[in-house]
């Protein structure tokens, strides 16, 4: 892109947007430092006259804070092993074989993104009741297993983009297309699958629905579930509800902030235009 | 190529969709045509199905037709897509060219814009309601400094596009808004797609930068948001959880929250009426497919494909 | 450089998980010989460790049963159980307050007390409990559920506030509409920083009731939300949307109950500069006893602190010319037993220790006073433990009378309730908030929740 001219009017200009947008998660974390008198004296204060730091250790203390992560990190390393390694082999297989019917399967799996989750919400239910899931971290994680339709778009979009030469090369030196994908394919798209993993990890961290039908026993809720525990419990103390937001919050932002420039240059750089 | 070797390619291919394959007829097409099935039963999940014919669909058309909840549902749920997608493109499109602005601490902008579309839903539900609340909310608060009006945003029934008063499906739609982010991100991925070159001829015939956006960037972006008003349509018709923890529970105030996903979560598991929810689906199901034509259809007036089509 | 990022980003996760793993306690081990009983609640906040008491007190006791309590959240409980019903994984015991009973037994997704109790037990069950909690648990004359609290709502005003006013406690309907016009007349423009009083629009359950109106007849077998005297209620209540206008009406009854960091509406803050109480939102509105204890421990606390504090008076709710007297509408805790559940037995014996049936009254006395809950038994209330809690709370006898009230109505034990629970809610937010006609309103609802039950009853027979 060309240089901007008035790179100061730019500059002020994203910073008033930016600020804009950072207020809310400001007004979130400071009210999370408030105490309760000083919220119900003076709701539009900005910063609380004293830290309240013991709030967060007191929603830590109440709520099984500990147990909730372990239970939402087991449900998002599961689903994100699940996604990207169903995903990426079924992309490969529409992108890069030839076979019959490829196209009109490939027209199918697009047209399933149009379903509403509500349309097939309840026989899916039963489904996975009568597979022994029911209250089992299990009827969130093994569909992952199955690929999912927006994923594989993505990566398929990915592996077109590959050169051909070099998975030819592979071939005639007598690898199987198993051993192109894994030996070749998957090396190469490292960014793509990496995008595929943040989006299902962010997926899976904030999935409410699924523990809402799937879920009955509390030693297996994960952390976006248990936070609707805690609102219910503390509905009178929104200091201790914003502290349980920004605790919830907190590890996808730290995990965000880490990858945030892999992320932001890559994600579908493929891009849409199938 | 030999027969023996396409019989092949053809078993290759199955092998690797195969775990999608086994996905979609277990929890995609079983699950679609047992829904249908149930549509034209009465079903309460504990005992067997019963047959009652198009009995559903006619309670259905009676609810819709009579100005029953359903009819307040079709029209919040249209409302909230109406307004939110083509602004959240706009909003989407606007960031993002204001993000491949080559400005110092421009990685910290790009995190912090795209840091609310991480945050968990519950959270933002929590945090917004507590933003607008219309007497201790820091929205109002910040209105009643600058003179301007007090909405009840989530607390009233009015509409911005039909009274002038913002209510509560405005706050949600710039709830919405805010965790814009996903769309913002495939834009700025775009942006960054079109060739240099093609803004340089551009400025040797001394087009000025609005023209140059207006010609080039958006024609060229032109695919990218027909996807996302595809994507962003569905999604938004599909919103559950956000409205599930604002309104109660069950659309409050007065069902001016009650969208059709939510009307159908509250027929299924608390009136307990399986088949009339399938009926429901079905209808959601058939409308996002007639919405989706309608796009696809209107695609071939608007959206410019740069080079050959893959 | 990128790839770098990742490893870290993974280590990061690790980490988090290898510490989350540490500090998570594992699961109390159920005692050598004991059969552990499932129960699940949805009591947070303060009425926690009551719970964990009352438990703790059952397992100290039994050599039996070992009760796990579980505590859920609040707002879909209901959703959850019938889920795990269904789902052929429920708990023994189940303890909550929406009017579900009717829905689920006719549809067999709870136990009837006949299956769990004796013959004899029954029979002194049925003069034992309030008519009130009686009616809760019950479906075609057959129990179902046991009620261990009811929730009785009357007025609470500030005491003074009103003296501020000059004005005294409502005796009837007229009255509380002077105080309120008298506090808040219809003609400021300016918005208001308090009301004198204003329906909540979820509550046409009581004042149909008061107004004379009932919600089912039950020898017509038939809905009726169109009861002119129902109409009347909610006319009634629209007229305060009518006199300031329906936003400002909604900006406060909405906030009041869904914001986070609400709690007593009659609670004001204290003023930073002066240090003066400030008053609430109202200086009247309709709650339910659990504020008592609230109020108790506000004022303490604050009298602790050396601040100045309000004085609170509770009446039963003001009545029109022609209508009910000590009426209003009556909801309640109660204990259910899910189809499926595998311990029947321990759970009916933990419902008979909190709730205080079969020689567990003082117990329940115990229970009732330290979580200030209404008895669902007047031998209950009689304990010596329960009275010394009433002459320590006076505000809580005007409740515990209500208790006794034939007027005290609960919604109709229909198979339909979810439903009609939800149609009315909405009927008085329609009126309140959108200026819709009562009458129009009610028939419509009427028809819908007739319809349904028409269904529903067709279907089972």
């Amino acid at each position: 892109m060309r240089r901007v001219k008035t790179p100061r009017f730019a500059f002020l200009m994203l910073l008033t947007v930016t600020g804009l947008f950072s207020l809310p998660m400001g007004v979130m974390v400071l009210t999370s430092l408030k105490s309760p008198a000083e919220l119900d004296a003076n709701p539009h204060a900005w910063l609380p006259d004293r830290w309240q730091a013991s709030n967060y250790r007191e929603v830590v203390t109440t709520m099984p804070y500990f147990l909730y992560l372990r239970n939402t990190l087991v449900l998002c390393v599961g689903s994100v092993v699940g996604s990207v390694l169903s995903c990426s082999l079924v992309a490969y297989g529409f992108a890069r074989l030839r076979w019959r019917g490829r196209d009109r399967w490939f027209g199918l799996l697009i047209a399933t993104m149009l379903l509403p989750w509500q349309a097939t919400m309840i026989p899916r239910f039963l489904l996975l009741r009568e597979l022994g899931m029911y209250n089992s971290l299990a009827a969130l994680i093994v569909p992952t297993f199955l690929g999912d339709a927006f994923y594989i778009f993505l990566l398929r979009q990915f592996f077109l983009s590959l050169p051909e030469d070099l998975l030819d090369a592979a071939r005639l030196d007598g690898c199987s297309e198993l051993g192109v994908f894994v030996r070749i394919a998957i090396p190469l798209s490292k960014p793509a699958l990496a995008t595929v993993a943040l989006f299902q990890f962010v997926a899976a961290w904030n999935d409410f629905n699924g523990p809402l039908l799937y879920l009955s026993d509390p030693e297996k809720f994960p952390l976006a579930y248990g936070l609707e525990r805690l609102v219910s419990a503390y509905s009178t103390q929104t200091h201790l509800v914003m502290a349980g937001a920004v605790l919830f919050s907190l590890p996808i932002v730290l995990l965000f902030l880490l990858t945030q420039r892999m992320f932001l240059r890559n994600t579908v750089s493929g891009s849409i235009k199938g | 190529m030999s027969h023996r070797n396409a019989r092949q390619a053809t078993l290759c291919g199955w092998g690797f969709i195969s775990p999608w394959l086994l996905g979609f007829f277990s929890l995609t097409l079983f699950p679609f045509v047992a829904s249908l099935y149930y549509s034209f039963c009465r079903y309460d999940l504990l005992s067997p199905p019963r047959w009652v014919g198009g009995e559903n669909y006619r309670q259905l058309a009676d609810e819709l037709v009579s100005g029953g909840p359903l009819a307040h549902a079709l029209w919040n749920t249209g409302y909230f897509a109406l307004v939110s997608v083509p602004l959240s493109i706009a909003l989407g499109i606007g960031l993002a060219v204001m993000l491949s602005w080559p400005v110092r601490g421009q990685p910290l902008f790009r995190t912090l814009l795209y840091l609310p579309s991480v945050l968990p839903i519950l959270a933002t539900a929590i945090l917004w309601q507590w933003l607008f609340d219309p007497r201790q909310g820091f929205v109002n608060h910040t209105l009643g400094l600058l003179g301007l009006g007090q909405p009840g945003w989530f607390t009233s029934v009015e509409e911005l596009l039909v009274g002038g008063t913002p209510g509560s499906k405005d706050a949600l739609i710039l709830m919405a808004l805010w965790s814009t982010g996903n769309f913002m991100v495939i834009y700025l991925a775009a942006l960054g797609d079109i060739p240099r070159s093609l803004y340089e001829a551009a400025q040797l015939d001394g087009a000025s930068r609005w023209r140059q956006f207006w010609h080039i960037t958006l024609p060229l972006l032109s695919p990218v948001i027909f996807f996302n008003l595809v994507m962003g349509t569905i999604q938004a018709i599909q919103t559950f959880t956000q409205i599930y923890v604002l309104s109660a529970g069950q659309g409050d105030p007065d069902r001016s929250l009650l969208v059709v996903s939510l009307h159908l979560f509250l027929t299924a598991f608390q009136d307990l009426r399986m088949g009339y929810a399938s009926a429901m689906a079905w209808l959601l199901f058939v409308l996002v497919m007639g919405i989706t034509w309608l796009l696809f259809r209107t695609a071939r007036r608007w959206v410019f494909y740069q080079g050959a089509v893959r | 450089m990128n790839v770098s990022r990742w490893q870290l980003a993974t280590l990061v996760v690790i980490g988090i998980v290898l510490a989350a793993l540490a500090a998570v306690e594992g699961r109390r081990p159920v005692p050598e010989g004991r059969q552990e009983v499932v129960f699940w609640h949805f009591w947070g906040g303060p009425y926690r460790p009551v719970v964990e008491r009352i438990v703790e007190r059952f397992n100290r006791r039994q050599a039996r049963y070992w009760v796990r309590a579980v505590a859920m959240p609040g707002s879909n409980l209901d959703t959850k159980m019938f889920l795990s019903v269904t789902g052929g994984d429920p708990p023994d015991l189940i303890n909550q307050d929406k009017p579900i009973v009717a829905d689920w037994a006719q549809r067999g997704i709870v136990r009837p007390l006949a299956e769990l109790a004796s013959d004899a037990e029954l029979e002194a069950l049925d003069t034992w409990l309030y008519p009130p909690a009686k009616k809760l648990g019950s479906y075609h004359g057959t129990l179902y559920g046991l009620c261990n609290g009811l929730d009785v709502r009357a007025l609470y005003y500030n005491q003074t506030m009103l003296a501020d006013y000059e004005l005294q406690p409502p005796k009837n309907l007229e009255a509380l509409d002077q105080i309120a016009q008298a506090i808040a007349p219809p003609d400021a423009t300016e918005p208001r920083a308090y009301f004198g009083y204003l329906p909540d629009p979820r509550r046409l359950w009581a004042w149909g009731i008061v107004f004379g109106g009932q919600f089912y007849d039950p020898a017509t077998g038939r809905v009726s939300a169109d009861d002119p005297r129902i109409v009347q209620a909610l006319a009634w209540m629209g007229s305060y949307s009518q006199r300031y206008g329906s936003r400002q009406v909604a900006a406060f009854r909405q906030g009041d109950q869904r914001l986070p960091g609400s709690t007593f509406p009659l609670f004001g803050p204290y003023d930073p500069a002066t240090q003066q109480r400030r008053y609430g939102n109202y200086a009247l509105v309709m709650d339910g006893q659990w504020r008592v204890a609230e109020i108790t421990r506000v004022n303490r606390a604050a009298l602790a602190a050396g601040k100045p504090v309000h004085q609170y008076g509770v009446v039963p709710l003001p009545t029109p010319a022609g209508g009910r007297q000590q009426a209003g509408w009556v909801n309640g805790n109660f204990f259910l037993v899910p189809r499926g559940a595998r311990q029947p037995a321990g759970a009916w014996e933990f419902m008979k220790f909190w709730s205080g049936f079969g020689g567990h009254e003082a117990q329940a006395a115990q229970a009732c006073a330290e979580g200030g809950w209404i008895p669902a038994s007047p031998q209950v209330v009689t304990e010596p433990v329960f009275q010394s809690y009433l002459n320590q709370n006076p505000l809580m006898k005007t409740f515990v009378e209500l208790a006794k009230s034939e007027h005290q109505v609960p919604i109709p034990a229909l198979p339909v309730a979810a439903l009609y629970r939800r149609e009315i809610e909405a009927a008085g937010q329609a009126v309140m908030y959108r200026g819709a006609d009562p009458e129009t309103v009610l028939r419509e609802v009427t028809q819908r929740v007739q319809a349904r039950l028409d269904e529903v009853r067709h279907a089972s027979r």
